[in-house]
């Protein structure tokens, strides 16, 4: 073929004053070809493209050159790419987003234990530190591990290091807060944490202060008020458009109050509303935050939330949780359609932590791509009372990819079969 | 990661049994008996009371089984048992295997039909001392144990030698006194463990007496004397972890990075009982059991006579299917199937300890071999024989599993792949008879809104 192009070329040289605009779309056409030849790192082939922010549900292939979404169409050919792989009959979605997870501190589970495994590419840390403590465990966390760490900061300054401290009103400084996100973090840093206060609004109204200043938004854990505080108040009044609302479907005796009423099972109706104006309902399911008799009437009733994440920690890591393709397939197993299942684990979560950069397979963007199976059988997924629905679908990631790179590969599907060398004696 | 209210991820069964149901059903029959042959003496209706009261807290008694395991196959090399069988749990240990054992017996019943019913798997080749530093040592290349451990059916793990007898109570506060899992160690002849600096090479730090004293304060935790990650040509290092495992009358546990000494030389310095980890690894620092026309080199098949036990440590570096399947095929199999679990390793060829045992099984080595050398042979090797094995009176550790049939594809660490038809997955995972992993709620009843 290259010799093709070199007669052509040459002889287009030849005639060329004659034929100079005809000698230009030559080079092009030679260039762009030999490009495309080279420049395929991996082909994904064969498989069924989820894609929500591009609006692509269908059959095709995906290809990749220098970390980066090359191209996204019907049928490229295999020999324009060094490593074809076949995913005929498995899902292509944009590398998985969890938004809410503990993965920063020491005693924490490692993140790349976690993300890949599960199609994760980017973990969001939901607070565990504060001001005084990120520097140092983003040194020890964030820039060693492979999977894309980003986090909000909480408004404590030394982030979740006890009860007591997240308690000390003093300690919340959203000037400090709202500095270290926007001008020393900026995209790293991509809110501010608010959990576990025991008194007023004084812990989300500062986490709000500071999010005004940084141009972020703020989640809210409002799981431990004593007594618990309006849910209404919070959303309609000192909540902006924006702002996250997580562990959406606990339900605790005496505790945090719900969203659908445990009396009549209905959501009561200011839920709709404030989702209506702008608020963020995140499923963080943890280890006691996730109820089956909170979100199955919340999900027949027209209310789904617009973030699905795990809040993996030491203690839900075994649970009912498990892993972040569990928490998506539970969802799945009650009613949930599986492309909105991957939008609210990809572009949901981007655009809610305002990287548009992130969680779509737009061309030129980082190649995060996760690869999964729709396995067919009878699941049992569990909520935190350990009561159960069955499923008949599971999603197994088959393959993750980051930045371009395979990073998990459950059964060897990018490399070729080895056959024992023959020896003789 | 508020609503912290603790999970209820298993009832605790520790300590609520008061009466054992086999004396009290002899105690119903002895009463019977005698209400019979008072039977013709005129006292029927007092007999009967008394029969009656006996009974009423025999019903209840019968209740007593915490949890009943129903309907699996049951595999227990130690007890030569591969058959289906029902295993009772009563206060954290194993109260009875057999049978058919009445459901309305227990309160809590799982359906294990279809499915295995193995001792707790042990992992005898990990890293967990994690922490913040750099490194292995109270560090951040080391794994949670119960991070990977419960959902791949696996109740002990084993540390490699991550600690020494400087570092080890440290070890032990942060890790092995706060892990659901069990942990266990093999102490570094290294003062400090597996640390990055070169704290590890110094002689001077690795000191026989205070390692044997560490292990006698220790008895059970410490399974073992590790040596490894040595670069020099003295045989000091490797003569004193010898030493003190000899006086613990513990196994020497040989890691790899010895790269100064030859493989020829480490066997024949090992003794019958004692490990070789890594042991079909094929990298430049160390000889390869196999040689290049495929066969296994006779000094290694003369240890394995003697006595030397093999133990996987896969690793990012250390399976090979070029050195495994030959090995298998000339009867050198390993006697456990550590994953040597850390950072790089974990999402690697090697995954699970499951996907490691799974490799075997697709090369050929039957279910009840692939959970002993996941089990009791481990056990044995690290000598814990209370462990590995479902004997009634033994703890409560017990991994449910499914062996699934399929496509799959395994690899090694060369990045060669293998296909496969069959895949082991845990369902269920016992720790002293609490449940603490669940795949598919088969404890969970059904919600009902």
């Amino acid at each position: 073929m290259e010799i093709q192009f070199r007669i052509i070329f040459l002889e287009t040289l030849r005639n060329a004053r004659k034929a100079l605009p005809y000698l230009a779309s030559i080079v092009l056409a030679v260039t762009s070809s030999l490009a495309n030849a080279q420049e395929i790192d991996i082909l994904l082939k064969g498989g069924h493209i989820i894609d929500p922010k591009n609006n692509i549900n269908s059959k095709m292939d995906i290809a990749i050159a220098a970390g980066k979404i090359f191209r996204v169409a019907e049928d490229i050919p295999s020999n324009t790419a060094k490593n074809t792989i076949d995913v005929t009959g498995l899902y292509i979605t944009p590398g998985i987003i969890d938004m809410h997870a503990h993965v920063l501190a020491p005693g924490r589970p490692h993140a790349d234990a976690f993300s890949f495994r599960a199609g994760v590419t980017t973990i969001v840390d939901a607070g565990s530190t504060g001001w005084r403590n990120f520097p140092l465990y983003k040194s020890l966390t964030i820039d060693k591990a492979q999977t894309r760490i980003l986090a909000f900061l909480n408004v404590i300054g030394s982030g979740m290091m006890s009860r007591f401290d997240e308690q000390d009103v003093n300690d919340m400084n959203p000037v400090m807060n709202a500095n270290m996100i926007s001008r020393l973090y900026p995209g790293l840093l991509v809110g501010v944490k608010s959990a576990h206060y025991w008194g007023d609004f004084t812990s989300v109204d500062k986490a709000v202060e500071s999010g005004k200043l940084a141009n972020v938004p703020v989640i809210v854990d409002f799981g431990e008020h004593t007594p618990s505080n309006s849910i209404e108040s919070l959303f309609m009044k000192h909540f902006r458009p924006g702002d996250i609302f997580t562990h959406t479907f606990s339900e605790i005796q005496g505790g945090r109050e719900s969203i659908v009423d445990e009396a009549s099972r209905k959501v009561k109706p200011f839920v709709f509303a404030a989702q209506k104006r702008g608020i963020v309902f995140d499923v963080g399911h943890g280890a006691g935050a996730f109820n089956f008799n909170q979100a199955i009437p919340a999900f027949k009733q027209g209310f789904s939330p617009d973030v699905i994440s795990t809040d993996l920690y030491q203690l839900s890591m075994n649970g009912a949780m498990k892993d972040m393709s569990n928490v998506m397939s539970k969802f799945l197993a009650i009613g949930m359609p599986l492309k909105d299942v991957i939008l609210r684990s990809t572009w949901n979560p981007a655009k809610v932590i305002k990287r548009p950069d992130l969680g779509h397979l737009s061309v030129g963007a980082e190649a995060d791509i996760a690869v999964f199976n729709l396995e067919k059988g009878n699941f049992g997924f569990m909520d935190v009372r350990r009561s159960k629905v069955i499923g008949t679908e599971k999603l197994e990631a088959q393959l993750t990819i980051r930045a371009g790179r395979v990073v998990w590969d459950l059964n060897g599907l990018s490399l070729p079969e080895w056959t024992m060398p023959i020896t003789s004696n | 990661m508020g609503s912290e209210w603790a999970e209820s991820t298993g009832v605790d069964y520790a300590d609520n049994v008061k009466l054992i149901f086999k004396p009290c059903k002899l105690l119903i029959m002895i009463n019977l008996a005698i209400t019979f042959k008072r039977l013709k003496i005129v006292h029927i209706g007092a007999a009967l009371a008394g029969t009656l009261l006996f009974l009423v807290p025999g019903i209840s008694v019968a209740q007593q089984i915490d949890l009943l395991i129903k309907g699996g196959h049951v595999v227990d090399p130690k007890n030569k048992i591969d058959s289906k069988m029902d295993v009772a749990i009563v206060a954290g240990k194993i109260f009875k295997v057999a049978p058919n054992i009445p459901s309305q017996d227990a309160k809590k019943v799982v359906d294990a039909s279809g499915l295995y019913v193995s001792p707790g798997l042990i992992n005898m080749h990990t890293h967990v001392y994690a922490g913040s530093n750099v490194g292995f040592t109270d560090g951040t290349s080391s794994q949670l144990p119960d991070a990977f451990g419960p959902r791949a059916g696996i109740t002990t793990v084993v540390d490699a030698g991550t600690s020494g007898w400087r570092t080890f109570p440290d070890f032990k506060s942060k890790v092995i006194d706060k892990s659901v899992t069990r942990v266990l160690a093999f102490l570094s002849i290294a003062g400090s463990g597996y640390s990055v600096d070169n704290a590890q090479e110094n002689i001077d730090e690795m000191d026989v007496q205070k390692t044997v004293a560490m292990i006698k304060d220790n008895p059970g935790i410490i399974t073992g004397v590790r040596i490894g990650r040595y670069d020099g040509t003295s045989w000091v290092p490797f003569d004193r972890a010898s030493e003190a495992a000899r006086i613990s009358n513990l196994p020497l546990f040989v890691e790899c990075h010895l790269p100064q000494y030859t493989l020829e030389d480490q066997l024949k310095r090992m003794r019958s009982g004692d490990i070789m980890t890594h042991a079909f690894e094929n990298v430049s620092e160390r000889m390869t059991v196999v040689d290049d026309k495929g066969k296994v080199r006779p000094f290694v098949l003369e240890a394995k006579k003697r006595g030397v036990l093999f133990d996987v440590g896969h690793g990012g570096g250390g399976f090979w299917f070029n050195q495994a399947i030959p090995a298998m095929k000339q009867g050198l199999l390993p006697n456990s199937f550590g994953t040597d679990e850390h950072r790089t390793s974990m999402n690697s060829g090697m995954k699970t300890m499951l996907n490691v045992m799974s490799k075997y099984l697709n090369l050929g080595m039957s279910v009840n071999d692939v959970i002993a050398r996941g089990s009791w042979n481990a056990a044995q090797s690290i000598k814990r024989e209370d462990l590995g094995n479902l004997s009634e009176g033994s703890v409560a550790d017990i991994a449910v599993l499914s062996i699934l049939p399929g496509k799959y594809g395994f690899v090694d660490s060369g990045n060669n792949k293998i296909e496969g038809n069959r895949k082991i997955e845990a369902e269920l995972t016992v720790r002293a008879g609490r449940i603490i992993w669940d795949l598919n709620g088969l404890a969970a009843t059904e919600f009902k809104l």
